[in-house]
C-alpha cells in the first residue's frame, strides 16, 4: 500500500498546480453534485462538467507523469505493474466512481453514463498527456459533432435511454487506456535523443516533462528519417560549400546547418507539406464552413508559424553545455562576438517564419475560399515579420523558467494574433497600399526595436554553458 | 587448461563448489542496434556470491550485456536466467533481490532526493533506512535538493545508495564510480565489499578502473567482438600471466615466439610479450640464443586491460 500511495503522491509532487486546480474543480463538481436535488439539470450538468474537465485534466497531467516514470529502469522496482494498476484503481475511485456514488446517493439520472463517460475523459486525458497518437483519434468525434451537429444531438437522444450506451462508452475507454499505456508499459531500447533545436513540426506543443523522450510511432519514426537524412546533407552541403570557399557567409550557413538542422529550404517544404496535410483534413473535416472569418484564418496561420519559438527557447537551454564546443571550435575573438555569430544565425528563423505564416495563410484562404487573399497574405506577411522579430528577442534574453517562458509566450502569441486582426481591419478601412504601409511602420518598427534592443543586450551578456536548471 | 579457452560455462573456476548456485546464466545472447550487431552468441555463467569486473573497451557491449541481463533491453535471441529463473522482462519477487546502478541516472529530475529515497524504498520489502541515511550524509548529499540540481557525481552516489539499500543479493553496476571523486570511490568500493560479506551476495560490475577492481579482489570477465572471452578470478590472472620483455641491441624483425604467447609487440630494442605460464628456463635460454637479455614482471590487469581488451 505505501508504494500505492507514494505512486499516487508522484503527480501532487511534480505538477502541484495541476493538482490545485484540477482538485478544485473536482471538489466543485462532486460539492455541486452533493448540493443537487436531482431536479435541476443545469446544475448536474455543470457539476459533471466540472467533474469531467479537471479529469480530463488530471489525466493529462497524469499521462506526462507516466512518461517520465515509466522508463526501463522503473521496472526494475519490486512488483511495479501492479502498483501501478492499484495507483490506477484509486486514480479512478477518485475521478470516476466517487462522484458517481455521490450522484447516485443524489438521485440524479444517468449515472451509469455520468461514470462511463468520466471513464472516457479520464482515458482521453491520460491520452494526450502521454503523448500517443490516440489522444488525436478522439477528436475525431468532436470533429464528427461539429460537422453534423443535428444528426449529433439526435444520436445523443438516442444514446442517453439506451441500456447499451454506459458498455459502449466504457469499452472505448478501456480501448484508448489499453492503447495508451500498453507502450509506456512495455520495455524498449531507449531511442537515440533529437536535437533540442529540431522542427520536425512533430510534438512541438510538448510540455517541458517529455523533452528529450518523444513519443514516435512508426510513421513519426519515418518522418524523423526523412528530416534527420535533409539535415545531414544540408550539412554535408554546408561543409563542401565551406571547404571550396571558406568565407563569412559560408562559415554562417555551416553554423545554421548545425544549430538550426531542420531549417533548411528541404526540410522546410516537408514540414509544409505535413502541415498542409494535417490542416487541410481538420479543414475538409470539420471547418468547411462557406463563411469563414478570414481574420482568424490568418492570426492561426501566423500562431502556428510562432510555435517555433517557444521550442527554440527550450531548446537552447538545453544544448548550453554543448554550446561550449561550438564556442571553441569558432574561436571568436571577443565574447560578444561569439554571441554576435549565435544571433545572426538564429535571425534565419525570421524569413523562415514569415515564409511559413504566409504558406499556412495561402493554404487557409485556398481551404475557406477567401474573397480577400491579398489583404490577408499582406498582413500576415508584415505581422509575421513583425512578431518573429519580437519572439526571437524574448526567447533570446527572456526568462529561463519554464512559468516565466509559457507567460511570455503567450503574450507575444495573443499579441500577434491581435495585431493581425487590427492589421486586417486596418488594410480594410484604408485600402491596401496606406494600411499596409501604415502597418508595416508600426509593426515592422516595433519589432525590429524590440530585436535590436534584445540584440545588444544578448551581446552584452556573457555566454553562459551552464546546464539548465531541473 | 589455458585461461582463454572460451567456454568457461563448461570450466568454472577451480575455487567455485560444485553446488554453487548460479546468479546469472545467458545462453546464446544476441543483441542488435540498427543492423550492428553488438552481442553475438554471447554465453557466460556467473555463480552466487562473486564480485565480478566486466571489462571491455568502449563500445564492445557492457552496457548492452548488463541491460539485457537485467531485463531493460528486449533480445534480438538467446536466454538469460536470474537465480535460476528466466528473465523474459523485470519481474516477480526477485527483483527485492536486484539492484541497479545505470551509467547515467536521470530519473526523476524534479524530485527531491529524500522524496526519491522514500519513493523507491516503498517498493522494497528489505530497506536498510539506516544503511541509506548514513550513506547520505557521509556522501554529502542534500536530502532537500532536486535530483536535476545534483552534479553528475551526486547522482551517481544516489544511484548507489538506492541499489545498495535494499541489500540485494545480485548488484548490478554499470560503471558506477566514472563520474565519482577518489574519496568517493573508495568509500563506494569499501561499502561494496562490506555488503559482499553476506553469503551468496553477487556483484556484477563495469568498470575502466581498474585499481578498483584489484581492490575488491573481483573475478574479471572480458568482454570483447560480443562474447566473454574468459571469466576468471584475478589473483589466477596475476598467477598465470606475465610480462616478459627481450631486449638486445639490434631491435627485433619480429616478436620472439614462446609458448603460451597471448600478444607481442615489437619497440625497438625491445620485444613485450604477453605470455601465459611462461617457463623461465625456456626464457632464459630463448634470451641465450638470440643474444638478448629477458625479464618478466607480473602484469597490473591495467596492462593486461590494454594487451588483451
Amino acid at each position: 500500500m505505501k508504494a500505492i500511495w507514494q505512486l499516487s503522491l508522484l503527480l501532487w509532487r511534480q505538477m502541484a498546480v495541476l493538482v490545485g486546480l484540477a482538485g478544485l474543480m473536482w471538489l466543485g463538481g462532486v460539492g455541486l453534485l452533493a448540493w443537487s436535488d436531482g431536479g435541476d439539470a443545469g446544475q448536474t450538468g455543470t457539476a459533471l462538467g466540472l467533474v469531467a474537465f479537471g479529469g480530463w485534466f488530471w489525466h493529462l497531467g497524469q499521462g506526462q507523469m507516466l512518461r517520465g516514470l515509466c522508463r526501463p529502469e522503473s521496472y526494475l522496482l519490486p512488483r511495479f505493474r501492479p502498483r501501478l494498476a492499484g495507483a490506477g484503481t484509486l486514480d479512478l475511485a477518485v475521478w470516476v466512481v466517487l462522484p458517481c456514488i455521490v450522484a447516485g446517493l443524489r438521485g440524479l439520472p444517468h449515472v451509469l453514463i455520468a461514470a462511463s463517460g468520466l471513464l472516457l475523459v479520464a482515458a482521453a486525458g491520460l491520452a494526450s498527456g502521454s503523448g500517443r497518437r490516440v489522444g488525436l483519434f478522439l477528436w475525431i468525434g468532436f470533429i464528427a459533432v461539429g460537422w453534423k451537429p443535428h444528426l449529433a444531438a439526435r444520436l445523443a437522444r438516442v444514446a442517453e435511454v439506451s441500456p447499451w450506451t454506459p458498455l459502449l462508452l466504457a469499452l472505448v475507454a478501456l480501448l484508448v487506456f489499453r492503447l495508451a499505456l500498453r507502450p509506456l508499459l512495455r520495455i524498449e531500447d531507449i531511442e537515440p535523443d533529437t536535437s533540442p533545436l529540431d522542427s520536425t513540426g512533430l510534438g512541438r506543443m510538448q510540455s517541458q516533462a517529455m523533452q528529450g523522450r518523444p513519443a514516435r510511432g512508426a510513421i513519426g519514426k519515418h518522418i524523423q528519417g526523412w528530416f534527420d537524412g535533409m539535415a545531414q546533407r544540408a550539412m554535408e552541403r554546408a561543409l563542401s560549400a565551406y571547404r571550396r570557399n571558406p568565407g563569412a557567409r559560408q562559415r554562417m550557413t555551416l553554423i545554421r546547418s548545425l544549430l538550426l538542422p531542420h531549417d533548411n529550404p528541404q526540410a522546410i517544404a516537408l514540414r509544409l507539406v505535413l502541415v498542409t496535410a494535417i490542416v487541410g483534413a481538420y479543414f475538409f473535416a470539420v471547418l468547411h464552413r462557406p463563411h469563414y472569418n478570414a481574420a482568424v484564418i490568418g492570426a492561426y496561420a501566423v500562431l502556428l508559424s510562432l510555435t517555433r519559438f517557444p521550442q527554440l527557447g527550450r531548446g537552447m537551454l538545453r544544448m548550453r553545455p554543448n554550446l561550449a564546443d561550438l564556442y571553441l571550435t569558432l574561436a571568436p575573438e571577443s565574447r560578444a562576438d561569439y554571441q554576435r555569430t549565435l544571433v545572426h544565425a538564429l535571425l534565419l528563423l525570421v524569413p523562415v517564419t514569415v515564409l511559413s505564416a504566409l504558406a499556412y495563410t495561402a493554404l487557409g484562404i485556398v481551404l475557406v475560399h477567401a474573397t480577400e487573399p491579398g489583404r490577408m497574405l499582406l498582413t500576415a506577411a508584415i505581422v509575421a515579420a513583425a512578431a518573429s522579430l519580437v519572439a526571437l528577442a524574448v526567447h533570446l534574453i527572456g526568462p529561463e523558467g519554464s512559468f516565466g517562458r509559457s507567460l511570455v509566450n503567450i503574450v507575444v502569441v495573443l499579441g500577434a494574433m491581435a495585431s493581425y486582426w487590427g492589421g486586417y481591419v486596418l488594410l480594410g478601412l484604408i485600402g491596401a497600399t496606406l494600411g499596409g504601409a501604415l502597418l508595416a511602420l508600426v509593426a515592422i518598427s516595433f519589432g525590429l526595436g524590440v530585436w535590436f534592443a534584445a540584440q545588444r543586450e544578448y551581446q552584452r551578456r556573457a555566454p553562459c554553458f551552464d546546464p539548465p536548471p531541473a | 587448461m589455458s585461461l582463454f579457452d572460451l567456454s568457461p560455462a563448461a570450466h568454472p573456476p577451480a575455487h567455485v563448489p560444485a553446488s554453487t548456485p548460479t546468479a546469472v546464466a545467458v545462453k546464446g545472447l544476441e543483441k542488435s542496434f540498427a543492423r550492428r550487431e553488438v552481442l553475438r552468441g554471447l554465453d557466460w555463467t556467473v555463480p552466487a556470491g562473486r564480485v565480478i569486473g566486466l571489462l571491455g573497451r568502449n563500445g564492445a557491449g557492457k552496457t548492452t550485456l548488463l541491460r539485457c541481463l537485467l531485463g531493460l533491453s528486449p533480445l534480438d535471441r538467446g536466454e538469460i536466467a536470474l537465480f535460476g529463473e528466466p528473465m523474459t522482462e523485470p519481474g516477480g519477487e526477485r527483483m527485492h533481490r536486484i539492484g541497479f546502478v545505470p551509467q547515467t541516472f536521470d530519473l526523476f529530475p524534479w524530485m527531491k532526493v529524500r522524496a526519491y529515497l522514500d519513493f523507491t524504498a516503498a517498493f522494497y520489502a528489505r530497506w536498510n533506512t539506516a544503511l541509506a541515511n548514513r550513506l547520505v550524509g557521509d556522501w554529502q548529499l542534500d536530502p532537500k535538493q532536486k535530483i536535476g540540481q545534483l552534479s553528475q557525481g551526486q547522482r551517481q552516489k544516489l544511484a548507489i545508495v538506492r541499489a545498495i539499500a535494499p541489500e540485494p543479493d545480485l548488484l548490478v553496476l554499470d560503471e558506477p564510480v566514472a563520474s565519482l571523486d577518489p574519496q568517493a570511490r573508495r568509500a563506494f568500493m569499501a561499502e561494496l565489499l562490506e555488503l559482499m560479506r553476506g553469503p551468496d551476495k553477487t556483484v556484477i560490475f563495469s568498470t575502466h578502473i581498474t585499481a578498483d577492481l584489484e581492490r575488491a579482489e573481483a573475478d574479471i570477465a572480458l568482454l570483447r567482438d560480443g562474447r566473454i572471452q574468459f571469466t576468471r578470478p584475478l589473483a589466477e590472472l596475476r598467477a598465470r600471466l606475465r610480462r616478459v620483455v627481450f631486449t638486445r641491441d639490434g631491435g627485433w624483425p619480429q616478436a620472439p615466439v614462446v609458448a603460451g604467447l597471448l600478444k607481442s609487440t615489437v619497440k625497438g630494442e625491445r620485444a613485450e610479450l604477453l605470455v601465459e605460464d611462461p617457463l623461465p628456463e625456456s626464457l632464459q635460454a630463448l634470451a641465450a640464443r638470440e643474444g638478448a637479455t629477458v625479464q618478466w614482471e607480473t602484469p597490473t590487469l591495467e596492462d593486461l586491460f590494454v594487451e588483451l581488451a
